[in-house]
């Protein structure tokens, strides 16, 4: 299977927002073909890889096949919730678009 | 079998687009108007307007929503509920009371009370229950609480519509209770119809969040249409708890199965999705787009809810300044490196002084910058302590005094001090918490 550096953006559709002092990262395909391609690929060691940010911290991962769909917890990536965060997006509003930023090796047939 | 209930969402925040509930109930045919104007954020928000005026403390923008719609849902029989009562629902069917007066009309009102723990704070600790971090375990401690709120489900809200309410507004209820009420009050569900429940719990998650049902922060936004104004959404949900969320014809955006599984994984966790009335399985979803701008959602399972309700909580955790340096050009790290030696050296006590502090230095800036703004990058340091006046005045004239004195194209500078607060997720036992219905001055009791 031939396979091309792209942005992950280009299979995946995403969203995010903060409960709390977590993340969530909701992250969902189009396609049965593409979900297990996702499903397969993004671990929750590929998600640290591909995101410093969320090295330090424990990740949840749960599958929703029904939905062609991943969700990540990122604990405590916000810390004591909205108000009291120091980061500049304090509610995870763009965490799932920087995601989908980010280049992976995806098959070309999917692309 | 009863016609499905056509459930229209007209706010997904407080602050979210006003002329909302005018153009739902202007769109086309609708049966109950409903929003969601509570945030974890929107609690502290609304205690700290409480503590300068005691008679707020609930969602403003919806009373001003009442005046605009008030008489067409009168006339069409359109019921509204809304959870824009936030810390006083009395206070905030009290102010929609004075628009009916002003505007002639003799709506019902009702407001679901029960959800604020504050006043029974002491007896509940008292009684053991622990309000332990929900995510981390810690103890709560001796923090200054200023809000505790219980998240609650439907069954107020379809025991006042019941009672013949035209209004109902409560406190602290869930989002997705917004829909479970008005539909388990309709199609006259049991406590245990758990598949319907849950169905109804799926729904109102869906259209909870105003336009981001309808192609508001999608992420393939260049295939939504007319995303300049999008519509709010609908869910007609029927009798055996399945839906079709859609949105008026007229009006812009999109809803897809694109849009709609976008929106069912805002803000969740595992499969299990907890309310107080019923938890919904969502990995029991079945999505499909019946017709353009219609998708159904069937076969969503239910499962009795847990024994404890989930509590917001907020704590008055301090004061907190942010200082923003640019730094441009070259030697981005050494020139934050000094930026950051100076700023401590001259805080007395240094950086050990401040309760917490926290550094980031973020590297917008380009290589062989091809405009001035590219080759910037931003230095931010936050300070925080419970000491107003450290993070005050004392801090900012120091960073304001480094203007000349350190790295080379030294701009940028202090902000603005703010008290923050502490969201603290809880839990509380169920049989402790229960609602309080008020229709036309008599007060029922409605089991959690």
């Amino acid at each position: 299977m031939t396979a091309r550096r792209a942005p992950l953006g280009l299979v995946a559709g995403a969203r995010s927002g903060d409960k709390g002092g977590n993340a969530n990262l909701g992250v969902w395909t189009r396609t049965d073909e593409a979900y297990q391609w996702l499903a397969a690929y993004l671990t929750v060691e590929r998600l640290r890889e591909l995101l410093p940010e969320a090295r330090p911290l424990e990740v949840e991962r749960y599958e929703l096949p029904n939905l062609r769909a991943l969700n990540f917890v990122l604990v405590g990536l916000l810390g004591e919730g909205v108000a009291a965060s120091t980061r500049m997006d304090a509610q995870a509003k763009g965490l799932g678009e920087y995601l989908r930023a980010k280049h992976v090796d995806i098959p070309e047939s999917l692309l | 079998m009863a016609q499905p209930l056509r459930i229209a969402n007209c706010s997904g925040f407080y602050g979210d687009r006003l002329a909302a509930a005018q153009e739902m109930v202007d769109g086309g045919p609708i049966d109950v108007l409903t929003g969601d104007w509570l945030a974890e954020l929107t609690m502290l928000i609304l205690a700290k307007n409480q503590m300068r005026d005691p008679a707020s403390g609930y969602a403003r923008t919806f009373v001003t929503q009442m005046e605009h719609v008030m008489g067409t849902c009168l006339d069409r029989g359109i019921k509204v509920v809304s959870n824009a009562g936030g810390l006083s629902p009395a206070g905030c069917a009290a102010a929609v009371q004075e628009v009916a007066d002003k505007l002639g009309l003799n709506p019902s009102i009702a407001y679901v009370e029960g959800d604020d723990l504050m006043p029974r704070l002491d007896d509940l600790r008292a009684a053991g229950v622990g309000f332990e971090n929900f995510d981390t375990g810690e103890p709560l401690g001796e923090h200054q609480v200023i809000t505790a709120n219980a998240y609650i489900g439907g069954w107020g809200m379809a025991e006042a519509l019941a009672a013949g309410a035209d209004i109902v507004i409560t406190g602290r209820s869930t989002d997705a209770a917004l829909v479970v009420g008005p539909a388990a009050w309709r199609h006259g569900w049991a406590r245990d119809d758990w598949d319907r429940l849950a169905g109804a719990v799926v729904a109102g998650h869906v259209i909870e969040c105003g336009a981001q049902a309808t192609g508001g922060n999608y992420s393939f936004f260049q295939e939504v249409p007319g995303l300049e104004h999008p519509g709010f959404p609908i869910a007609e949900v029927a009798e055996d708890g399945s839906s079709i969320i859609t949105k008026h014809d007229s009006h812009g955006g999109l809803v897809s199965v694109g849009t709609v599984t976008a929106q069912l994984l805002y803000e969740i966790a595992g499969p299990e999705y907890l309310n107080p009335d019923v938890t919904a399985r969502f990995d029991t979803i079945a999505l499909a787009e019946e017709a353009p701008n219609r998708v159904r959602v069937t076969g969503v399972r239910g499962q009795p809810p847990p024994s404890t309700l989930k509590v917001s909580m907020n704590y008055l955790g301090g004061h907190r300044a942010t200082v923003t340096l640019m730094l441009t050009g070259l030697d981005i790290d050494e020139k934050a490196a000094l930026a950051e030696r100076a700023l401590w050296a001259s805080t007395p006590g240094g950086r050990e002084s401040f309760a917490d502090t926290h550094v980031q230095l973020i590297r917008s800036d380009q290589d062989d910058p091809a405009t001035n703004e590219v080759a910037v990058a931003q230095l931010r340091i936050t300070v925080k302590d419970p000491d107003e006046r450290k993070v005050g005045r004392a801090f900012s004239s120091k960073v304001t005094e480094l203007a000349l004195a350190n790295y080379p194209g030294f701009f940028g500078g202090p902000g603005g001090t703010q008290s923050y607060g502490v969201y603290w997720p809880a839990l509380v036992p169920r049989d402790l918490v229960w609602q309080e219905v008020v229709v036309g001055g008599n007060r029922t009791v409605v089991e959690s």
